[in-house]
């Protein structure tokens, strides 16, 4: 029997076959004479080695040419050890456990080592270790194939490093950003907080400033001044309480304001009526908006109300495309020159207000009682739903 | 239930001087008395038993890292029958048991709207239920509601 058939077929005749070893030590494969299995396993680019579990620490038997390439030693110098030779500092003590265990065991085992040469140098070892077993199934050899596969295990080295470290970098941006977030949610709170103290301040600081005046004329102008304190407060609060503060409900907004400014009035015999689709606008417009708002309402309940007459206020809010649309209307005598906001300061900033955010505003007869509409653009991709 | 007879006795704490003139203010315009004001829970505990009150705004940050809540409690230990309404930037931070108030008044607040708190409060402590429909400037506890629902 020769080397190739114990690999193959496990048979034949023991003792014969173990001296075969050293038989086939001679046969040269180009010459084509011998066993051409035995050829084949000396002269394959495979490293190959075969032990002997029977002798004392399993000694190597055979080694062919590859295996002595690979490993940078002479076959005298193989021949005889146990190939632990080739283990060293950095070997993974785990994975030689494993194989020690398969051999035990005597299984089949595949695992990556790392080995090291003569010259000390270190390669990647694919081997995979197998018993050969007689036909009473005791092992007689172990075969084990040897592949340097050091490319492919730096490549998988330098690929978990790198997504290890992209992995560090994502969890430290990650956690950046948390920090970041959270500083400026703080920050929010903090300003929002000191925005209502301030406006509640100024309300306190104008009312207790209007308490020794007895002109009414100047009376009435405080009052305003008041009035477009309470509409940014509205603004401010609406915008705080949502939970996006770069946008605001234009909408919702003014119903809330009408109601609000009627409220504030005393005046219960009017009535607000309404009929308000949201309408989302850029929280940047809001204040003017909100002010332009107010002056709108305002005047409507000291006009369209006068002299304590009772009605309805409408308020009628929608989207039309890419135009946010506010109406209010009064039931009251309705259009005309005196209809309109006699306080100068009322006047001029509707004009300058709605000149600032693009809005349109017209005065015009609700038959009975007075309309006004403000026609304001409306930023792509952000409309409410439509009325 | 004791009902309230009008004016009432109201007690301001308020660490922000401003504001507790502004309030004292509105109080006295809807014909009520102020019978003392405080800055801090320790102004509270140092008011004199002449300032008993039948009603007291309490705002919830006070002067020296004093709290309302706290004041509110103190509140209702000296001087049981009074009724509380927080006057805060910070419902939010109103416990769900409102910590024994009647209510509270969020700011910044306009005249109207204080003042129509005011009489609401009035109603719903002298002559429940109230008749005036509940002002958005107004949030009442649910025991404050519950006294005129039973």
């Amino acid at each position: 029997m020769r080397l190739a058939c114990a690999i193959a077929t496990g048979a034949g005749e023991m003792m014969d076959q173990r001296d075969n070893w050293h038989l086939t030590d001679m046969v040269e494969h180009e010459s084509g004479r011998g066993d051409p299995f035995a050829a084949a396993v000396r002269a394959t680019r495979m490293p190959m080695i075969i032990t002997d579990p029977r002798q004392d620490d399993n000694p190597i038997v055979f080694c062919n040419e590859a295996f002595q390439t690979l490993s940078g030693y002479d076959r005298s110098e193989i021949i005889g050890t146990n190939c632990r030779f080739l283990q060293g500092p950095d070997t993974d003590r785990e994975k030689v456990a494993e194989v020690r265990a398969a051999i035990e065991a005597g299984t089949d085992v595949a695992v990556d080592l790392l080995n090291y040469r003569k010259d000390g140098s270190t390669f990647w070892n694919a081997l995979y270790v197998s018993p050969v077993r007689n036909r009473d199934g005791e092992i007689e050899f172990f075969f084990a194939s040897q592949m340097d596969v050091s490319d492919r295990v730096e490549a998988q080295e330098r690929i978990a490093r790198q997504k290890a470290e992209v992995e560090r970098e994502v969890e430290a941006r990650t956690a950046d950003l948390k920090a970041a977030l959270d500083d400026k949610t703080l920050l929010l709170h903090e300003v929002d907080h000191r925005v209502k103290n301030n406006l509640t301040m100024i309300g306190s600081l104008l009312r207790l400033q209007a308490r020794g005046i007895s002109d009414e004329d100047i009376l009435a102008r405080l009052n305003s001044m008041l009035e477009r304190i309470d509409a940014l407060a509205s603004v401010h609060r609406r915008l705080y309480q949502s939970d996006d503060v770069t946008r605001f409900d234009a909408g919702a907004f003014a119903l809330n304001l009408a109601t609000d400014v009627v409220g504030a009035s005393g005046r219960t015999e009017i009535d607000v009526k309404s009929d308000v689709a949201a309408i989302d606008i850029s929280s940047t417009n809001a204040s003017a908006l909100g002010l332009v708002l107010n002056e709108i309402v305002t005047n409507a309940v000291k006009h369209g109300f006068a002299d304590g007459r009772g009605g309805t206020l409408s308020v009628h809010a929608y989207a039309d495309g890419d135009t946010g649309v506010i109406a209010i209307a009064d039931d009251g005598p309705g259009f005309d020159a005196a209809n309109t906001p006699e306080d100068g300061l009322g006047r001029v900033l509707i004009r300058r207000l709605s000149r600032q955010i693009g809005a349109q505003v017209d005065w015009s007869s609700a038959e009975p009682g007075a309309r006004v509409t403000i026609r304001f653009p409306l930023d792509q991709g952000h409309v409410g739903a439509v009325a | 239930m004791i009902r309230l007879k009008r004016p009432f006795r109201v007690l301001i704490v308020e660490d922000e001087a401003l504001l507790a003139m502004d309030i004292e203010a509105l109080v006295e315009d809807a014909g009520h008395t102020v019978v003392g004001e405080a800055a801090s829970l320790h102004e509270v505990e140092a008011l004199g038993i002449e300032a008993a009150p039948d009603l007291a705004f309490v705002d919830l940050q006070l002067a020296h890292d004093t709290n309302g809540l706290d004041a509110a409690r103190l509140i209702h230990a000296r001087w049981a029958q009074a009724a509380v309404i927080f006057v805060t930037a910070n419902p939010k931070k109103i416990p769900e048991d409102f910590a024994g108030a009647h209510g509270v008044i969020p700011k910044p607040f306009s005249r109207a709207g204080l003042t129509a708190a005011l009489r609401y409060i009035e109603e719903g402590l002298s002559d429940p239920p109230p008749t005036s429909p509940i002002p958005a400037s107004f949030i009442a506890s649910p025991a404050f509601a519950a006294t005129w629902d039973a």
